[in-house]
């Protein structure tokens, strides 16, 4: 990639990452994506399900439109995009320059294959000896030392685990193509100087290094090393820390003076460990304390020769950054309560569980006892373990284990046909995202997976029965002990290892926690300009916050690159030039691919091209060396360009390695991109075959036949793309509403922003300040001054949408302005954000007294003084008012956080008042975990109560009295406060009609539904209509500036072109057969096609097309046809593998 | 019966299914090759007929796996075509073809073992069943 102007560099290849590079590229921005592992898609790559669904659902993060652009398979096996360049086992070393022109620094490491030649043939694994836990499978199962990283990737190449490598060198020798370099040779030059007094250890480090496959030398003193450091140069230096005579201190100082640059490692014992921390400060690299495992000594000493040896940088110029870097799950340890973990077999961590249950996992898909491959009849999940714990410095809810746990005990259920107890033991069950409460209720009551509030002693080891035995305390106080056969250990999260050196690299903050630091009320923007976060590498979040989190990112990223004239959009490539060749009958050539050339090779390929030429239906055939190398690629490519056919049909093994290349084939042939395509003719490498490999050579005949069949019948004809009306309209002028409008105008478009009141601002008008200690009236009158003064935003006050009609690139809106006049607003997007308010309630006697106020409304009183925590003695609040339970069972997410705040606030201002909270589960999550944590220690009273003890309250003298029953003290409290503050929470606002005339449907609470809640967040099922807001779900002021962004950067995929291309499988009426029977208009699940009343015709509307085909099967009369996929192929494919039968 | 080796004809979906079938073949895993796979982009778009001509002209047995209900890339192909294969289940019947010549299965990407357990079942439930003689006793 050149990089330049226009250009955004995205380190990480996570869900965030993917997302940030997507949204770029189907901007028409050029996108670098680093992964510093060796394959693409983080945690996502071993998780096969994700909640609140247990499904997966990646791919449909792939492009809507413009699809040929990229790749369309499955998003976990990885992607290609026409706009982005991955880059593997990439980290980026410097970042220097200003924002619009800053200058990467990428360092490439060295995997001892070589990506380009290797052809995931898998000979190497045959011969490898070495078998090392595999990392996929969270070390649950074995693989060889040689290995692919993760087993669905595309293209997935073979890498080398460098620390269990023994160095046999039979992988390189067996290698058909070369690709293996172990560089023996360069491990050998790698001197390391072994210093210590001590005969045994000096000698065995030695010899272990030297069996690594490294040059060890060694010293028995410090005058002894300082000798050999002056006479020979020397790469690393292992140092006993106490010595007689000069001790290692010492000789670490004078070492650093002659070799400032050889990294040293220090080795103590405990005893001086202090010692040796003092060393690393004066330039020591780390330190191993004695006794060491020889293996860990070894990957110390691997990882400094990795760096060492890592020679490939290479230098990029972008206009903006976004780090993605997620996070680490954390092992459990002992002092945050291990729980038998590394004793027990049968004790597992959340994601070791996940892979223990997974389809790829070591035991494809059934849950069996890992201690004896037993039946599975009791599981439990231990929550918070390494999260929310002071102790640990995890002052902090990892956000997503709750969560995690739940979906893992509903797949446990699943897996045993309702037969496994599944009991989750947790402190507060935080079900605080959209669906979630639904979620926990269905898996509790329906899958019947108990919910135990407790607090875990410990775990041990039930000596008669052999498995885990449970101690653990209730939510009363009493003791209670139970076996299981596994205990789940629901793991947070920690900063991603290396986060620091990142955060130094990128030159950003890190929050106490170690997470990025964000910036005022964004969740996206860092400490420095010009780079943005996604992900979970700012604090934890699941799948559908992240990925509306990059969403914001990639905003802020394309609206820099915007700023400094950069080539986003209109500077978009020049689509290749293709021949027109719909007037010319098919011409089919075929090439197919030799390989070994092995005689047994051979008589197969002279088989298969004997068959395909008796069969008479292609126009050319002929072979080729090794289409997997480049050379054989680039010899194909050329051969084609040269003869006259018009349709290309490569046979060779693993055909989605070719995905990619074949489009690329085909513009090098100035053809159509759907006129190429790959078959596999090996087998997919694993066939049964006969003797003969007559099976073998049958399945790729009729593999070549079926292919040109269906390249015979595809439809070459050009289509026009379709225009797009480059303006928006976004309804509702609340913070998300402007946010979402300014994102747009900033990018140049004309936007329209349809407010229904008279003022804007909405709810940021009615908060203070947030917990954090930030002022949204600021922030308020910031948006409102740039949106009126903004030349490119249209306003609407007291208006609403009456109407709305069009499709996506081109909607006609009448919007009714306040004085009844009206006005037709032409737009090619919309962005709905009517918002959400305080709910209404008539519970706990509200309305009987004016000392029992809602939330919000002591809140205001609070602010203009109408109340003084000074005159005040106690104030109760409850939580969860109507919400969580029959009518409104969803958690409004800001209740906790309001309450949190207020009681602070009283609390800092009156340390004398009685605050108390009667909750049911604190929804501190994520860093409001701190908050909580700060409120208890300033001795706020937290009781908690459960919906079949609800607090009574009564107001019969003007002064509220709350009776509720305490666990922990197990008596009833009654209170008298001076305030009973209700927590009521959030409902959709009045959508006035507004998202209803876009066609938006609403879930069972009245917020909008989304297209699919983790991967399409903001996306409505209506194409061009996307979603922000507290209308979608409730949320902070931040993290709906994330959606209003995320949605703005939707919008923009739309409007940021004049014309847009669906993709080649879009759905057509042949007007002549068609009997306007509707059945496809039912059928389409994206509300692409519909009934022209006038013109009695079936239209389609072929940016929503996303190319299904339900239509086509739907339609009695062959009338709905997908392009390129016509009945008349598909029936010649059927034929085409039968006929080799018959 | 023993050297009969049947063509089962696979109408599989792009998103998962395929995805699965690779991972059994990057897995190394075995399995027969009878099986003609047909990569469709949903298995909502597996039209009847298509089904029906491919055991008219010979196919043993046909073969249509999507992704698991919920996972469908389309929103609910899949289970456009589970309603379809059940209706064409009971309609075939009248027509003397064994039931069991058509499965309809979910296989999720990372099921690659699940891929190559169900076609090398399926193959030997199809061997136990006899060719299809439709090809040579029907008349249309």
């Amino acid at each position: 990639m050149n990089g330049g102007i226009g250009s955004v560099l995205v380190i990480g290849g996570g869900i965030s990452g993917i997302r940030s590079a997507l949204d770029l590229a189907e901007r028409g921005c050029k996108v670098a994506l680093i992964e510093r592992e060796p394959s693409l898609g983080g945690i996502l790559r071993q998780l096969d399900n994700q909640f609140p669904s247990d499904h997966c659902g990646m791919c449909k993060m792939l492009p809507l439109v413009e699809r040929d652009a990229g790749s369309q398979y499955c998003l976990r096996k990885g992607f290609f995009h026409e706009n982005i360049e991955i880059m593997l086992s990439t980290e980026l070393a410097a970042l220097e320059g200003d924002p619009g022109k800053f200058i990467a620094t990428l360092r490439h490491k060295p995997t001892m294959v070589d990506a380009e030649r290797c052809v995931g043939c898998g000979e190497c694994v045959r011969v490898c000896p070495v078998e090392a836990p595999d990392a996929y499978n969270a070390g649950l199962s074995k693989r060889k030392a040689i290995h692919l990283p993760t087993p669905h990737n595309t293209p997935n190449r073979y890498i080398v685990d460098a620390a269990a490598c023994i160095r046999c060198g039979a992988c390189e020798k067996t290698c058909p193509t070369g690709a293996i370099d172990l560089r023996l040779e360069a491990r050998r030059a790698f001197r390391i100087l072994v210093v210590d007094d001590e005969l045994i250890v000096r000698d065995s480090t030695k010899e272990w290094l030297v069996d690594a496959g490294f040059r060890a030398d060694a010293a028995e003193s410090g005058m002894e090393a300082i000798e050999r450091l002056s006479a020979e140069t020397y790469n690393c230096m292992l140092l006993d820390v106490k010595m007689p005579g000069m001790d290692g201190v010492e000789v670490l100082k004078r070492a650093k003076e002659m070799h400032p640059d050889m990294p040293v490692v220090m080795m103590t014992a405990y005893a001086t460990v202090e010692t040796a921390v003092e060393a690393m400060k004066i330039g020591a690299f780390d330190y191993l304390m004695k006794p060491f495992d020889p293996d860990a000594m070894v990957r110390m000493v691997e990882q400094i020769y990795t760096s060492f040896e890592r020679s490939g940088e290479s230098k990029l110029n972008v206009s903006a950054v976004i780090v993605s870097a997620g996070f680490e799950p954390c092992t459990p340890t002992e002092e945050m309560g291990a729980y038998g973990y590394g004793a027990m077999p049968d004790v597992m961590t959340g994601i070791e569980f996940e892979r223990w249950i997974g389809g790829a996992g070591p035991n494809a898909g059934r849950l069996i006892r890992p201690s004896d491959g037993g039946e599975v009849r009791k599981i439990a999940w231990i929550q918070c373990v390494g999260s929310r714990n002071l102790r640990f410095d995890a002052d902090y809810c990892s956000s997503v284990c709750c969560m995690y746990s739940i979906k893992e005990a509903a797949l446990a259920k699943e897996l045993s046909g309702g037969k496994v107890d599944a009991a989750i033991f947790y402190m507060d069950m935080r079900t605080f995202g959209k669906g979630f409460q639904g979620y926990r209720d269905k898996v509790e009551q329906t899958d019947g997976v108990r919910f135990i509030r407790s607090r875990v002693h410990s775990v041990e080891l039930d000596g008669e029965r052999n498995a885990p035995r449970m101690f653990y305390t209730d939510a009363e106080g009493a003791l209670h002990e139970e076996v299981f056969d596994m205990v789940v250990l629901a793991t947070g999260q920690k900063p991603p290892r290396g986060a620091s050196a990142l955060a130094e690299a990128v030159g950003v903050e890190l929050n106490p926690s170690g997470f990025c630091k964000t910036v005022d009320f964004s969740l996206s923007r860092t400490t420095r300009e010009g780079v943005f976060v996604a992900g979970s590498f700012s604090g934890l979040r699941d799948i559908s916050e992240s990925v509306i989190q990059a969403g914001s990112a990639s905003l802020g990223a394309s609206l820099l690159v915007h700023s400094k004239g950069g080539g986003i959009a209109e500077a978009g490539k020049e689509a290749p030039g293709r021949r027109d060749i719909s007037r010319e009958p098919p011409s089919l050539a075929i090439a197919l691919c030799r390989c070994s050339g092995s005689a047994g090779e051979e008589a197969r390929l002279t088989a298969i091209a004997q068959a395909v030429e008796k069969g008479g239906w292609a126009d050319h055939v002929f072979r080729v060396e090794r289409l997997c190398e480049p050379d054989g690629w680039r010899l194909l490519a050329e051969q084609i360009k040269a003869g006259k056919n018009n349709r290309v049909l490569v046979g060779a093994c693993l055909p989605y390695a070719y995905s990619g290349k074949i489009a690329e084939l085909a513009a090098t042939a100035e053809l159509p991109a759907n006129l190429a395509a790959a078959v596999d003719i090996r087998g997919a490498g694993g066939c049964e075959d006969g003797e003969d490999g007559s099976g073998i050579a049958a399945a790729a005949i009729a593999a070549l036949a079926m292919g040109g069949a269906k390249l015979r019948n595809a439809d070459p004809s050009p289509h026009p793309p379709t225009e797009i009306i480059q303006k928006a309209l976004v309804v509702g002028g609340g913070v998300a509403g402007m946010s979402a409008a300014l994102a747009i105008a900033d990018h140049g478009y004309e936007t329209a922003l349809v407010e229904r009141t008279g003022e804007l601002g909405g709810n940021l008008r009615h908060i203070h300040h947030t917990i954090d200690g930030l002022r949204p009236k600021e922030l308020m009158e910031g948006l409102i001054a740039r949106v009126e003064s903004h030349p490119n935003i249209k306003l609407f006050m007291n208006a609403r949408v009456a109407h709305s009609g069009g499709r996506v690139g081109a909607f006609m809106t009448s919007v009714e302005k306040g004085d009844g006049s009206g006005e037709t607003v032409e737009h090619g997007a919309t962005v709905v954000a009517t918002g959400g308010q305080e709910a209404k309630t008539r519970s706990y006697c509200y309305g009987e007294s004016d000392a029992i106020l809602t939330q919000r409304e002591f809140e205001n009183r609070l602010q203009s003084g109408a109340i003084t925590p000074g005159s005040l003695e106690s104030v109760v609040m409850i939580q969860c008012v109507d919400s969580r339970e029959t009518g409104r069972n969803y958690c409004s997410r800001i209740c906790c956080a309001s309450a949190l705040k207020n009681a602070l606030l009283l609390k800092e201002a009156n340390p004398n008042i009685d605050v108390y909270v009667l909750y049911r589960d604190i929804m501190a999550y994520g860093a409001l975990e701190a908050h909580y944590t700060r409120a208890r220690k300033a001795g706020v009273l937290f009781v908690q109560y459960s919906l079949d003890s609800k607090p009574e309250v009564s107001a019969s003298d003007g002064r509220p009295s709350v009776v509720v029953h305490d666990p922990i003290l197990g008596r009833t409290l009654a209170l008298r406060p001076d305030l009973l503050v209700l927590s009521v929470g959030v409902v959709p606002d009045e959508h006035g009609g507004a998202a209803r005339a876009f066609g938006v449907e609403t879930d069972e609470n009245g917020f909008y539904q989304e297209a699919e809640y983790k991967w399409r967040p903001v996306d409505s099922l209506n194409g061009g209509v996307f979603l922000c807001g507290m209308g979608h779900s409730p949320r902070s002021i931040g993290e709906s500036i994330a959606t209003a962004e995320a949605a703005a950067q939707r919008a923009l995929g739309v409007i940021g072109k004049k014309h847009i291309s669906s993709g080649m499988g879009v759905s057509e009426v042949r007007q002549t057969f068609c009997s306007l029977c509707e059945r496809c208009v039912i059928a389409c699940p994206y509300g692409a096609r519909w009934i022209d009343e006038e013109e009695e015709r079936i239209v389609v509307d072929e940016l929503a097309c996303q190319g299904c085909g339900a239509c086509t099967a739907a339609c009695p009369n062959s009338a709905a046809v997908l392009r390129g996929a016509g009945d008349h192929g598909m029936l010649s494919m059927i034929d085409a593998a039968l006929d080799a039968v018959y | 019966m023993n050297d009969f080796e049947p063509v089962i004809i696979a109408f599989v979906c792009n998103w998962c299914t395929y995805t699965a079938a690779d991972l059994a073949g990057t897995s190394r895993l075995m399995q027969p090759s009878n099986v003609r796979m047909i990569r469709m982009m949903c298995t909502g778009m597996v039209d009847p007929k298509y089904v029906i001509k491919a055991l008219l002209e010979g196919a043993d047995a046909v073969l249509i796996s999507g992704c698991h209900p919920g996972d469908c890339h389309y929103i609910n192909g899949n289970l456009k075509a589970r309603r379809r294969v059940k209706l064409l289940k009971a309609i075939l019947k009248r027509f003397a073809v064994d039931e069991h010549r058509i499965k309809m299965t979910w296989i999720g990407a990372s099921e690659g073992i699940d891929f190559a357990a169900i076609v090398t079942g399926m193959v030997k439930e199809v061997k136990a069943l006899g060719p299809n003689m439709l090809r040579r006793t029907m008349v249309i």
